[in-house]
This record gives structure tokens, sequence and C-alpha cells, in this order.
């Protein structure tokens, strides 16, 4: 069975977000559901489905999902709670798609909220780090820096092509002034190669900022969507695929035997949407770090491996080029979204509603996730995609 | 191994034991680097897991590595994420790959950081933390 444009996203909303929100978790993904059902054209009591990210800065918390059900006031008939990093909203509305198809429930809220230093929370060290810590090495990025440091060793990518994907996406947040880099104006590659080194061999521009926030996508129905408030956005090809190998994100030629291909997940994604690279309008790239954009172009087959530092070089991400890439920003300057900011900037460009950023007849769009495990032991890896259409 | 932040002495993070990491860290402990061989099929395995990833065999044993291996991949570290390494920086952290296959976090010690270099061959040495704790770190292989 092929689910291809059987559901479609009719809402998107977001909190207030920024770098430090006096909100609780909780309350933040509460304001995201309520502006995406807004935005839908639909009342509370329309929705019969929640799937929300487990906060892991919230630490173990059971029933996350019930709860925000119940501080909702919505009854649902399909609920969850998952987890597989910023891979996860992708997989939120993949789920969705198959839960409404099933017969399940007709109208799924799919959301996070994310608040870097929630009160009440104690630090922990969280389990997997007993590998690394002792050893200086926490947080997300540090593992990003060994894989630069390996991509360039390989294929002679050079700081100043990451540095272009920081230029290109502070261009675009410039045009969008929801973006949380928005006031700090454009940034030059001279810019990014001055910035301070925070993991050498990454700057403080490779990085994307720490952003509270909450955020929230309604998927329904085809049928139904054709009667909401805006144009539908059809989900036509959805697709995953996590490493059974610890550590290597990309086809490494000295490990051939055995590496893992987080290409899959665009592969199933095209086949099911039965579209090709030159059909994709506009793309939203998982971004965390740049370095993430530079491999996701070659492990998703925009180019060969080793060649995605020359490409967004060249220009072919920015509006205008080949490409258009993270039109509202991404991660590294629109804020850190969790990959929900990705969704919705698809969905606003698939509707026409950009303004000054729009892409002129935007028609097919390309939306990656990334995540897994990507910085505790066993180290290893979750990529998801969606294609939507218009 | 101790660092200081607003008066207060914050030490290095250490590792925890768990039922399936006591057996490393206990080698750690006497200077030895062990770890896990797939009884059935021969795989080295790293991190420490009940199961062979490639066979699914739950047959394991301890085995002695070689200590010697080479940088796969390393990194500067100029930012400040945990207090007690704020008197350190600039310091490396490398991935290591050993002779017998798996890659692991560790530091390159008696050497420069400029010096590191990808394809380094290197051997392991063992710092003690306290009394239960030894991190195993690598050393420029001596010819």
């Amino acid at each position: 069975m092929n689910l291809k444009e059987t559901c479609a996203i009719v809402g998107i909303g977001f909190s207030e977000f920024g770098k430090k929100v006096p909100k609780s978790t909780m309350t933040l993904t509460l304001e995201g559901c309520k502006r995406a059902i807004e935005d839908a054209g639909l009342a509370k009591d329309d929705v019969d489905g929640l799937l929300l990210v487990l906060p892991s800065q919230e630490g173990e918390r059971h029933g996350w999902v019930c709860r925000t059900c119940s501080h909702l006031g919505i009854s649902s008939t399909f609920s969850a709670g998952l987890d597989i990093g910023g891979a996860t909203p992708i997989a939120m509305v993949q789920l969705a798609t198959m839960a409404i198809n099933a017969g399940m429930c007709n109208t799924v809220v799919c959301c996070y909220g994310w608040q870097n230093s929630p009160m009440g929370i104690p630090l922990s060290m969280p389990p997997g780090l007993d590998f690394t810590a002792p050893y200086g090495d926490l947080a997300a990025l540090p593992f990003k820096a060994q894989v630069a440091r390996r991509h360039m060793h390989l294929f002679g990518t050079t700081s100043r092509q990451m540095g272009a994907v920081a230029v290109t996406f502070r261009r675009h947040a410039c045009m969008n002034p929801q973006a949380q880099m928005y006031a700090k104006g454009p940034i030059t590659i001279e810019d990014h190669q001055n910035s301070r080194m925070i993991v050498e061999p990454l700057r403080l521009l490779d990085n994307a900022p720490i952003t509270d926030s909450g955020g929230a996508v309604v998927v329904t129905s085809a049928e139904r969507a054709r009667y909401l408030r805006h144009r539908p956005v059809y989900i036509s090809g959805m697709g995953q695929a996590h490493s059974g190998e610890f550590m290597r994100p990309w086809r490494d030629p000295r490990y051939p035997e055995g590496t893992f291909e987080g290409g899959k997940a665009a592969e199933i994604a095209f086949s099911m949407a039965g579209v090709k690279h030159k059909d994709i309008d506009i793309a939203q790239f998982y971004d965390g770090f740049t370095i993430l954009v530079i491999i996701e172009l070659e492990t998703y087959g925009f180019c060969k491996p080793g060649e995605g530092g020359s490409f967004v070089e060249e220009g072919r991400l920015e509006l205008g080029g080949e490409l258009p890439s993270n039109t509202a920003g991404g991660l590294l300057s629109e804020g850190h979204l969790m990959g929900m900011g990705h969704i919705a900037e698809a969905v606003r460009q698939l509707r026409g509603e950009c303004g000054e950023r729009q892409v002129k007849d935007a028609e097919v769009a390309f939306v990656t996730g990334y995540g897994g495990s990507p910085h505790e032991y066993p180290i290893s890896f979750s990529y998801s995609t969606l294609i939507l259409t218009r | 191994m101790v660092g200081k932040f607003e008066g207060f002495e914050i030490p290095k993070p250490i590792p925890a034991l768990t039922e399936d990491t006591k057996p490393y860290w206990e080698g750690c402990r006497r200077h030895e680097l062990l770890i896990q061989r797939c009884h059935d099929c021969g795989h080295y395995r790293f991190p420490p897991s009940g199961l062979c990833p490639r066979c699914m065999s739950t047959n394991t044993e301890w085995a002695a590595a070689s200590g010697k291996g080479e940088v796969y991949s390393w990194t500067i570290f100029h930012y400040v994420y945990h207090p007690a390494y704020a008197k350190d920086i600039p310091y490396n952290v490398a991935i290591v790959q050993l002779d017998e296959g798996p890659l692991l976090h560790t530091n390159i010690i008696e050497c420069k950081n400029e010096d590191i270099y990808i394809g380094m061959p290197v051997e392991v040495m063992f710092e003690d933390v306290n009394g239960e704790i030894s991190l195993p770190k690598f050393r420029p292989l001596s010819e």
C-alpha cells in the first residue's frame, strides 16, 4: 500500500521562542499545539491523536503524552511519546500518516517542547557518557568535530566550505523576522573564520544556537484537508534509516564493507513519492552543525561523496540557487526548533506564505531530520525524511 | 583531577560501573585493556554489551587487547563544557581505532596537540584516577 498523498499537513504553530524563555517545557508544548490547531482552523475537539517528542531534558517522566492530552483537554484514540532525537518530528508525521490510514484516528497533533534549563530538574550525567565524559568530551558538538575532521581528511573539505553553510542560512534568516538570529544581521565567510573555536575544527558559527521553544503540526486525511483553512500540503514520501554501525555516519572508503548507508531514508521517500532529485524545488536539511548539511547532501544523493563542500560553496543552497535550502534560516539561524521548524517552513513555502524569501512556484519539498544517539555510546545515527507536495 | 568553580571544587566525571561495564573498568584498574570477543564468531566489540551485533551470540569472552591502534579522528577543546576541565584547555579528545577493530574515545598523551594526525600509531597507557578507576589513554607508539 502506497500512502502517497493520503494525508496532509494542515496546521503549523510555535510558541514564543528564543535563547531563554521563562516558561515550562509543558507550557511551551501547549502553546505550540494551540497555535497549530488554530492555524488549521480546527477546534481542539476535532483532534483525536497526539504524538510528542519525549523531552529528554526533563529526565525520566512517565506518562508525558497522557498528561499533555489532559492539559489540552483532548480525548485521543491514538497517542505515543517518541525519541529518536532530532529525527523525531519527521517520524511523528510519518506515524500520524500510518495511524490515520490504519483507522486509529483522524486528526493528529505532532508536537514537542524544549527548555534548556528546566526549573526543578537536577542536572545529571546521562547514561552512555561513561566512555566520553571522563576524557572531557561532553555535549553534542564535539562528536561533530570528530566527524568534520574525518571528512576534511578523507575529502579535503574546508572550514570555509562549512562557513558557506552558515553564511547562506543566515542570509535566509535575515528575510525571516521570526528568526532568532534575525536581529544579528548577515554574516560573511570572514566572520565565520574569525569566530572563536569551540571544539577544533568547529567554530562558534558552525553551531546552532540554544533555543527554548515548543511547536506542533497537525496531520489529517487528504479528504478532510480539502475543507480546511489552508491549501493542503500533502505527505508524498517518507523514509527512515537507522545505523547499526557505531560512529560512522557516512560511507568511508577505507571501510566499505558493512558501512551504513543513511541514504536509504531518501531512497524510500523518493520511491514512495515517485520523484527524483531534480524535481525537488526546496529542501530543509537538519543543520544542528554546518558539517551535517555537507554530509546529508552526499548521503541523500544530491552530490557524490566528498563533493558536499564544493556544492555549498558554489551557492547552490541559496535562494535563487538550484536547491534553495533552509529558507527560514534553519537550526543554525532561525533557532533550534528541533527539526519541527524545517517541516513548518516547507509547509509555508508550499502554501506560498513566505513573502521576500518565497521560492516561486515551489511544489515539491524535501525535509530531513537527524538524531538517534549522536553523542552517547554506542554512538549511532537516525535519519528521517519527508517529501511534501502541494 | 579537580577544577575550581565559584569556590567549589568540582571533580571530573568518572564512569559509573554497570553489570555490562564492570569487567572493562576492573581490567583498566589492573592496567589491562580488556574488550569483548564473541566466543562464536570472534567479532570484537565495544562498548560492552550482552550480545554480539554480528551473529547475535550471547556467548562472550573478555580478551586482552593488544593496546595498539591508530588515531581515527581528533579534536581540540577550546570551550569549557564542564568546569573541571577549565584548566586543561586547550586539550585534545581523539577517537582511536584499536588493531582489533573497535573505536573508542580517549586523550592522546605525551604528544603536543599540533602533532596529532589521523593514522598516527598509538599505544595504551593507564592513568589512575582514584582507587577504583583508571582511564585508558594513548601515546604515540615508540618505534
